[in-house]
């Protein structure tokens, strides 16, 4: 196992959200969902990959990013996602933090975490 | 006989097409990651994900004519070398032969949709990513 165990291991649900906020609305519909979850006290960390990373960087953001932020969840965007559509770091939305599939690996094999992706 | 299905960590059921989007490739990388992170990893395709692992050569760049582009057969066939008991890599074989590929990698197991039960029931967690 990598680093990330001791930080992604006590998360008990891990949502991969693939799809951008042009897709339909399906896509904030699932991060609301995680928002709930995270309200009702479980953990969760989230992964934007492909085109769910430009709601990070969207101008004035997404509200359901916000909602996960203030309600505790972990949200990863992709790196590797952000470069291939020219986006970098810089500029995303506050409650995100930059990352890769290293960072949630740990959490796809915990034998206690459910995972999803949409 | 009914085949033995090895216990692995996770299943991932690919089911995108990997001409759609990128969703095969960050896929293939979260699978990448489970393994370089020591776990163990079955993957099911279905619909055109099963094309990744067909036999045939890749066409030639027209553009770049004198460099090699790998296929994705053989980058599967190098996560299968590299990961040797900790990958494995099963088609379902109606999805296959409907999409006229019969020939896959001799390292990746044709199994029909009845045995997918079998092989959800072998992991300790199951991943359906894509639509078909």
């Amino acid at each position: 196992m990598n680093g990330a165990v001791e930080v992604t291991a006590r998360c008990a649900h891990l949502l991969v959200e693939s799809r951008g906020p042009w897709a339909g609305p399906g896509a904030d519909r699932f991060l609301g969902d995680a928002a709930v979850l995270a309200r009702l006290g479980h953990p969760v960390l989230v992964l934007l990959v492909g085109d769910a990373v430009t709601s990070a960087v969207a101008v004035p953001g997404s509200v359901s990013l916000t909602e996960l932020s203030a309600a505790g969840a972990d949200v990863v965007v992709d790196r590797f996602s952000l470069l291939q559509r020219g986006l970098g770091a810089a500029g995303l939305h506050p409650g995100t933090r930059p990352g890769g599939m290293d960072d949630v690996a740990a959490s796809a094999l915990h034998p206690d975490v459910k995972v999803v992706w949409h | 006989m009914a085949r033995t299905i090895p216990p692995t960590d996770a299943l991932v059921i690919l089911m995108g097409a990997p001409h759609a989007d990128d969703l095969v490739t960050n896929a293939l990388r979260l699978v990448q990651a489970m393994l370089d992170a020591g776990g163990s990893v079955a993957v099911w395709t279905c619909g055109y994900a099963t094309l990744l692992t067909g036999r045939g050569s890749k066409p030639r760049n027209l553009a770049e004519w004198s460099r090699e582009y790998p296929s994705t057969s053989e980058l599967v066939l190098g996560m299968l070398e590299t990961h040797p008991g900790r990958l494995f890599w099963y088609v379902c074989r109606f999805c296959s032969d409907d999409r006229g590929v019969t020939e896959h990698l001799s390292q990746v197991v044709a199994r029909p949709p009845a045995g997918y039960e079998a092989n959800v029931a072998a992991a300790a967690k199951s991943l359906l990513v894509g639509v078909i």
